[in-house]
């Protein structure tokens, strides 16, 4: 094993940062007040939090003599590719089901839209509304 | 060799009348009776041989595991039946050609008699008691067809049903009676069978065997109280009967007793039970004879009495009863058989066959009534006819036995008593018919059958007078050998008509003479026998049946009642029952293995699962959460089977818990998003009770046997893995070569429940919910961009990795299974993606040939070792130097590994693509009303859920309002 000092400190730095990133992703997806703003934690932990230990993992096993490693890459790809649809499609139906959001959320959608709890009202009047949209 | 040409002409003359009946009926049944004809001639052929003293005999090994062998054997019993067999046969033939009329299909009933003849030749010529079986249920089932020939008709249905059931059951008895037979005396080669009567009479098992057999005898040969069926067999079509209740299917049970009789015949029990049998069924017929007004039932009773009579001889088992019983067998199918034919000639040229409508025909049909009344009288024990003979012998017989001890003048008595009866019903059928004035014109008006019609019935009236007057000359030599076959030594004895006056010729005389009293008295004893309730065997019969249905019935559904979690209890309940019976038994649940370290990562991964495992059934209500947390508990196991070194496993896990996934939740849309509670608190209780301690039993059971050395085949197929199979990867070199055949067998049942699912699918119309749990109707937006465009950057990515799956399957982690459900999940992911319609614009093929093709892949691969002279699915395997990709090795197993590829992916996509289809194709649209079908009323805004949707239309509610 001679990897060289500053090489060591950037692998250490990528697993840190990871795990920082990661740590913090989880606890933005405990802690936000709404769906919306929840959904933020996870996506960033999947995505930089995960990459940046795919890339500590990458550059540790890439130097410590058995060559290039493409696994960590492939994972990372596959990462990148799969987090946003489903994170998209997830902000997507929440959207649809008009879960509503707090009252800090910027920028809603529609500007009727709900900010307080669903209510039973609220939910069977949906699909009148649409209803009469639609006649 | 010649021996086998007796069945085997009779088989092949099973065809001739199918072939030949379009040829016109004289044709037909001269080309139906020529195969016979043949076969009956090799049968007499065999008789030079037997005169000195061989046994022809001939075997060929069919199942030798279970004993069964195809062999005949031709000893005079054989021949004395096979002669009766086919001869009368033969004149029943002839017979049915005037008989039956001309819109009906002669054919067919010429194809079941033949078929019929076959499997009593079977019987009497069988040297194996299996095959011997074979053709005794042949017989209940050729007869089945025989007695419901006229299948239009509910009697004739009713009393083919009766006598299949009646006979098939007494075949079963019998064939547990034989094989306790062929326990004891360890074959079931007759001849074995034969000389091992001290064997089985010592053996501890003999009475239950003995009444086993016997039961197959008595119900066969119509014995009281199987006798039944005999009377409501006569709907049969009159040369039907006389084949059957003459000669043929009756005497199959009588044949079986003298067959069996050196070997069964020598006890108590046997003389007990089989006589007094016998004796109460001579004279219940007799008595029932006497009182029946239809002709075939008065026949059908006699035939029944005549059958008592040689059952008891049987019973009385003296070498002299013996003879006098094959006697009698002779003269009854002579002359039995002439009378049904007569019976028949009567109805066929009048119409009618009840005594009270006919009357005075001696007129009309002269001959007819001349060959009815010879033959009545030797039915009858008249002297000079052949019937009189061996009553005479029979009467004897019951004077020298010492079967009842003190009693055992009872026997005479009866005798006389049946003989009696038997002159006053033979008396009563010929007199009433031909003799009394008639009381009304019968429906057609009676005149002589055609020539030939009366041909058969002319014969065998000559041969009742010709044996009568000469027995010693024309029965002597038949008897001798038949007898001899029986008693398995010769027997010295002369037939004469005159023995010089003695108590048999008295009781014989006496007979006569109270008969001819109580025919005269006949009023008096129908009017006596009026006083008791008739009781109709078919109402009784048919009423037990029913009664048996029922209670079955009641039975089943209180076991099977359409409730899942009743079956589920009781399955789990007994699983349990036998589980800890075996946990039991153990002196400690843990065995010698050391257990492994437990570290973080196992902890971790078991809490993830038991977690998952409790939500699922906790949230079970929810179904989306439930879901879930099944997804949970599926990527667990496969990370298990990972970290166990299982690699196929974990990959097999996966790829079937997406697929699995994707199913549900596909099914999930049919369902409502919540379920009510519906089970009580108790059933609660017993749920989870159950379901506790079966989980406590079976991670028991686990523990125990993961803690011991287990001694398993695991050892040969590691071993055997590279030079047997040529893989490295043992478990697919198991899966494609050494349990090749159970592969085969499971993408045959993969590929058949996909062509179900598709099958049920097609047209199905399940209730399309519009809108979700809540009210909210499904979005309008179908197909999300990201989506679309990852699934197909996707799609050419994960079908190389399901190419690389399958390539490297043989020697490491992966192969076709796998391979067939990644690419699988990989369309499904552009089926939802895109949608059903844009997606099978582009694979514009079915899917269930590929999954067919799939299954005949393997199977061809399979068939191709055959080529080589090797057994199925033998593979092989090389090394091949391939230009630019260096050394490859490929096996056959390779190939055949693509046939469970392909068939996993037909299977998969036919299941998935057409469920999903399922939820769009029917659905109205509001910008395609041309689309929507008329009788589908739904909420206008109704719309797909997200997945699986095929309408293009992006639906813009706003344009349409």
């Amino acid at each position: 094993m001679n990897i060289p000092t500053w090489l060591d400190a950037l692998i250490a730095a990528m697993l840190l940062i990871g795990a920082i990133v990661a740590t913090l992703g989880s606890l933005g997806l405990a802690r936000m007040p709404d769906f919306y703003m929840r959904l933020h934690g996870p996506t960033k932990a999947s995505t930089l939090g995960v990459g940046c230990t795919m890339l500590g993992s990458l550059l540790y096993f890439s130097t410590s003599g058995e060559g290039i490693r493409v696994q960590e890459v492939l994972i990372t790809v596959f990462l990148f590719v799969t987090a946003p649809v489903s994170a998209h499609v997830m902000a997507w139906a929440a959207l649809h089901r008009r879960v509503h959001c707090s009252a800090n959320t910027r920028h809603p959608p529609w500007p009727e839209m709900d900010r307080a709890p669903v209510t039973e009202h609220a939910a069977s009047s949906a699909p009148a509304g649409d209803k009469e949209s639609a006649d | 060799m010649t021996l086998l040409w007796i069945p085997l002409l009779t088989l092949l003359g099973v065809l001739v009348p199918a072939l030949t009946a379009r040829r016109g009926r004289g044709f037909c049944t001269l080309a139906t009776v020529t195969l016979p004809a043949m076969a009956l001639l090799l049968t007499l052929s065999q008789v030079p041989a037997l005169l000195d003293g061989e046994l022809p005999r001939v075997a060929l090994s069919w199942i030798p595991s279970l004993g069964l062998d195809l062999a005949f054997r031709m000893d005079g019993l054989s021949l004395m039946f096979a002669t009766l067999i086919l001869g009368i046969g033969l004149l029943i033939i002839l017979y049915a050609h005037f008989y039956l009329s001309a819109g009906e299909p002669y054919g067919r009933f010429y194809a079941y008699l033949v078929l019929f003849m076959l499997s009593m030749l079977g019987i009497v010529m069988a040297d194996n008691l299996l095959l011997l079986w074979i053709f005794w249920e042949l017989t209940s089932l050729s007869s089945f067809l025989l007695i419901g020939y006229w299948s239009h008709w509910t009697d004739a249905r009713k009393g083919a049903r009766m006598a299949m059931t009646v006979t098939g059951a007494g075949g079963l008895a019998l064939l547990a009676g034989f094989l306790l037979l062929g326990d004891m005396v360890g074959s079931f080669d007759l001849g074995v069978v034969l000389s091992s009567a001290d064997v089985i009479l010592a053996d501890p098992r003999y009475p239950v065997m003995l009444v086993l057999v016997l039961l197959g005898a008595f119900t066969k040969s119509a014995q009281f109280p199987f006798h039944f069926w005999l009377p409501h067999a006569m709907a049969a079509p009159t040369p039907v009967s006389a084949y059957l209740h003459s000669a043929t299917m009756v005497k199959a049970g009588i044949f079986l007793m003298a067959r069996l009789h050196p070997a069964l015949g020598d006890s108590e029990l046997w003389g007990w039970l089989v006589t007094l049998t016998g004796m109460t069924t001579f004279l219940y017929g007799a008595w029932f004879a006497l009182l029946k007004t239809d002709l075939k039932a008065i026949l059908a009773f006699s035939t029944v009495s005549h059958l008592g009579l040689v059952t008891a001889l049987l019973g009385i088992g003296s070498p002299m009863a013996i003879l006098a019983a094959l006697f009698h067998i002779l003269n009854h199918a002579t002359f039995k058989g002439a009378l049904f034919m007569s019976a028949g000639i009567i109805d066929h040229e009048t119409g009618a066959r009840e005594l009270g409508k006919l009357g005075g025909l001696r007129r009309a049909m002269p001959i007819t009534a001349l060959l009815t009344t010879i033959t009545a009288a030797s039915m009858a024990g008249v002297p000079l006819l052949n019937g009189f003979l061996s009553k005479e012998m029979f009467f004897t017989e019951t004077l020298d036995t010492a079967l009842l001890g003190g009693l055992g003048w009872l026997l005479p008595v009866l005798a006389t008593l049946g003989g009696i009866l038997s002159v006053a019903y033979s008396l009563r059928l010929v007199h009433g018919v031909f003799f009394k004035p008639a009381k009304e014109v019968p429906p057609k008006s009676p005149h002589e059958p055609p020539r030939l019609m009366r041909a058969p019935v002319e014969l065998l009236a000559t041969l009742c007078v010709a044996v009568g007057l000469f027995p010693a000359a024309l029965a002597t030599g038949i008897l001798d050998l038949a007898t001899r076959a029986v008693l398995r030594e010769p027997l010295d004895f002369h037939l004469a008509i005159w023995h010089g006056v003695n108590l048999p010729l008295v009781m014989s005389l006496a007979a006569l003479a109270a008969g001819i009293t109580a025919y005269g008295l006949h009023s008096n004893i129908r009017h006596f026998a009026r006083q008791f309730a008739p009781i109709d065997a078919r109402l009784v019969f048919e009423g037990t049946i029913q009664s048996l249905v029922a209670r079955t019935q009641t039975l089943t559904h209180r076991l099977e009642n359409g409730s899942l979690q009743r079956y589920m209890s009781l399955l789990l309940g007994t699983a349990l029952l036998l589980a800890t019976l075996g946990l039991v038994e153990l002196p400690e649940l843990a065995g010698d293995k050391p257990t492994q370290p437990l570290d973080a990562m196992l902890v971790l991964g078991s809490a993830l699962m038991i977690f998952a495992a409790l939500g699922t059934a906790i949230t079970h209500r929810y179904r989306l959460i439930s879901l879930l947390m099944l997804s949970v508990v599926g990527l667990v196991v496969s990370l298990t089977f990972a970290r166990f070194s299982a690699p196929d496993l974990a990959l097999t896990q996966l790829s079937v818990e997406v697929v699995t996934m994707i199913l549900l939740m596909l099914a999930l849309f049919f369902l409502p998003q919540k379920t009510p509670q519906e089970s009580s608190a108790s059933r609660i209780i017993r749920d989870l009770v159950l379901a506790g301690t079966l989980g406590m039993v079976v991670a028991s059971l686990n523990y125990a046997v993961l803690t011991r050395e287990i001694d398993s085949i695991a050892g040969f197929f590691i071993a055997n893995s590279v030079p047997g199979g040529g893989g490295h990867n043992v478990v697919n070199v198991i899966l494609v070569d050494f349990r090749g055949f159970d592969t085969l067998g499971e993408i045959t049942v993969l590929a058949l429940a996909g062509l179900a699912i598709f099958k049920l699918l097609n047209r199905l119309r399940l209730f399309m919910p519009h809108s979700d749990g809540e009210g909210r109707v499904w979005s309008p937006d179908r197909y999300p961009m990201i989506l679309t465009t990852v699934s197909q950057a996707l799609l050419p990515l994960a079908l190389l990795v399901a190419a690389f799956i399958f390539l490297r399957g043989h020697n490491m982690p992966g192969g076709g299974f796998i391979a067939g459900l990644v690419t699988a999940v990989a369309l499904i992911l552009v089926y939802m993606a895109r949608g059903v319609e844009w997606t099978q614009n582009r694979l514009d093929f079915p899917y269930q040939p590929v999954a067919i093709g799939g299954v005949a892949v393997a199977t061809l691969t399979g068939l191709g070792s055959w080529l080589f002279g090797r057994p199925f699915l033998t593979s092989a395997f090389g090394h091949f130097h391939i230009p630019l990709v260096g050394d490859i090795e490929l096996a056959t197993a390779m190939l055949f590994d693509l046939g469970v590829y392909l068939a996993v992916v037909g299977a998969t996509l036919m299941i998935l693509a057409n469920l999903g289809k399922l939820t769009t194709p029917h659905r109205p649209t509001k910008e395609a009303p041309a689309v929507s079908r008329k009788e589908t009323p739904a909420p206008p805004s109704e719309e797909a859920p997200l997945i699986l949707d095929t309408e293009k239309s992006q639906r813009p509610s706003k344009e349409k309002a």
